[in-house]
């Protein structure tokens, strides 16, 4: 069509345009009408899980020779969180002499597991210091006095991860899944679960996007029948009535997700 | 946290002890060991603190040096703000164990609990101001911390030097020019004003949270552990208060052992009790130090010798 050719029949619009500019709709409290799935505050999202995949029979992929080595293994869901674990052990440690046995975890992020940027091969300093959170938080409910001179590794791989804080908190239920497929000695399942700080609220197991928007974010692993908090790590700036507020709340979520690890676990030997 | 080997025995006089209100050095459970500050004495650096926690001169001693740097902007990288990166190193010279990669564990750990401090809201430390030209160029704080000889409580020490370091710290004036041009668009160039006269202190260093380390022995609890007293510790919780006493970051270590949750609120609250102490005994110690002539220091035991 020729570009000189105007139509008179019709009322030509002006050749360039800009779009409105709309009263702001913004609240105070961006939050107010809820979260984003429709959760409620101080509920976490679904969680799916399964031991032995990695060396379980009915499997397919049973056949790859190094997983099914593994003494035990799990596979967890929550969200869009997918997360898997292998314990290999109790084998012979790297101190020959000790009294005590030990426990080494090696957490790594998959290379295409973030939703900001694709993970290096190399290990970050990040994944060192998440493996040493994750020794800290299981490590107390481990029996290593029943493990003189050997050592227990878990290897965490995070297959997907949606918020830091959560990603964490389901390596350490995975593991504890894990452990228990591996028949290693426990004095409890350890349960973890995370919050954010919005505003004035705490919201449980954030999501990436609410994770980037809390001001203050908190990471608890619970053993609810020792009751024993094994690992606590705020990040963030709050007053000390809310974080005794927030670690009330998360070990009473950590009861209900180790209700869930529990019930699949039973579950898991009928 | 440097693996000290003691007999079953000698553990077990250390517990016992704690539980019924002694310690090793005649301190009461939630006093701290006597603490030595220097400031500012790196001249290359933009601003450096040395702390030693003990006594007589042996002790945990921490060296922190900050540099300021400007870096360009890149995608990606928030917009309008600097950084502030860390790294802590122990130094061999102060563990065996420290010798070449054996010291990587706990250098990851201590820096990534600097961080979590310092990178945020939270450190106090305003990161707008560190931004020179938005989506362009910003500074780049490096707090680069030297653990030169550990006896106990690293952390604690290691945020007395870094606030201590942060707070003497001035970086250079930055002079900011935009121009327009004829499309209408704005080219920002800036100038670093190279004059030792014209540096600007670091703006909220003074918010800066100092922590308290609790470690977990026996039924009770004690501040400030002595290296004798780390290797007998169940579980170590570390509290960062900020001068108002807010909580600025919580981190539990150590593999024995968990908290009760009364427990943890109960040191919550202690913490913000010591934390209050700390902030007047700091306040105290760092005026003196940085006020300080290096010709009339005393010579006792509690200042640094020989170096610098």
């Amino acid at each position: 069509m020729s570009t000189n050719v105007v139509d008179r029949r019709r009322v030509n619009g002006p050749a360039r345009s800009v779009e409105p500019v709309y009263a702001s709709t913004e609240t105070a409290d961006p939050f107010a009408e809820g979260r984003e799935d429709g959760r409620a505050l101080d509920q976490v999202r679904p969680i799916f899980m399964k031991t032995g995949p990695l060396s379980a029979q009915e499997s397919e992929l049973s056949s790859s020779a190094t997983a099914s080595a593994a003494s035990g293994s799990a596979f967890y869901e929550q969200g869009k969180i997918r997360v898997s674990c292998a314990v290999y052990g109790p084998r012979q440690g790297r101190k020959s002499n000790a009294r005590m046995g030990s426990f080494d975890c090696d957490f790594r992020y998959a290379p295409f597991s973030c939703s900001w940027k694709r993970r290096s091969h190399v290990k970050a300093a990040d994944e060192k210091e998440i493996s040493l959170m994750l020794e800290h938080a299981i490590a107390p409910a481990i029996r290593v006095e029943a493990y003189p001179k050997a050592c227990i590794d878990a290897f965490v791989t995070v297959i997907e991860s949606d918020g830091r804080a959560a990603t964490i908190a389901a390596a350490i239920n995975c593991i504890s899944a894990a452990l228990a497929d591996a028949g290693i000695e426990m004095y409890d399942s350890v349960a973890g679960c995370s919050m954010g700080l919005r505003g004035s609220q705490w919201v449980a197991d954030c999501t990436q996007a609410e994770e980037d928007v809390s001001s203050c974010s908190a990471l608890l692993a619970f053993m609810p029948s020792a009751d024993e908090i094994t690992y606590i790590l705020q990040h963030g700036k709050s007053t000390p009535e809310q974080t005794d507020q927030a670690v009330q709340t998360c070990t009473n979520l950590c009861t209900r997700v180790y209700a869930v690890i529990c019930r699949y676990l039973q579950s898991s030997l009928e | 946290m440097a693996s000290l080997t003691l007999s079953p025995a000698e553990q077990d006089y250390i517990t016992r002890g704690i539980e019924k209100g002694f310690r090793g050095d005649g301190r009461g459970g939630l006093d701290r060991r006597e603490v030595t500050l220097r400031t500012n004495m790196i001249s290359q650096a933009n601003g450096s603190a040395r702390c030693r926690t003990g006594y007589l001169g042996i002790g945990t001693d921490v060296l922190v040096g900050i540099k300021a740097e400007v870096c360009s902007w890149k995608p990606g990288e928030p917009e309008d703000r600097g950084t502030i990166v860390c790294n802590v190193e122990c130094s061999p010279s102060a563990a065996q164990e420290f010798e070449g990669r054996g010291a990587e564990e706990l250098n990851v750990e201590l820096t990534q609990l600097l961080d979590r401090i310092l990178n945020g809201p939270q450190s106090g430390i305003d990161l707008t101001k560190l931004c020179i030209i938005p989506k362009q160029d910003y500074w780049v704080l490096h707090v680069d911390a030297l653990v030169l000889d550990v006896k106990g409580s690293i952390v604690d020490t290691l945020m007395w030097a870094t606030r201590a370091a942060l707070l003497s710290s001035k970086r250079p004036k930055v002079v900011v020019e935009s121009m327009k041009d004829e499309d209408g668009n704005v080219h920002s160039e800036f100038d670093v004003v190279d004059d030792a006269e014209d540096q600007v202190a670091l703006e909220g260093a003074e918010n800066l949270p100092l922590t308290v380390t609790f470690n977990q022995i026996g039924k009770r609890y004690v501040v400030d552990a002595s290296e004798q007293e780390e290797a007998v510790t169940q579980a170590r919780l570390t509290v960062a208060v900020s001068p108002q006493t807010e909580i600025c970051a919580v981190q539990k270590g150590g593999l024995m052992r968990g908290f009760p949750p009364s427990l943890l609120s109960e040191i919550l609250q202690t913490a913000r009790r010591i934390a209050r102490e700390e902030f007047a005994r700091f306040n105290d110690i760092f005026t003196a130090a940085s006020t300080a002539d290096a010709a009339d220091e005393p010579s006792t035991g509690s200042t640094f010798l020989g170096a610098f």
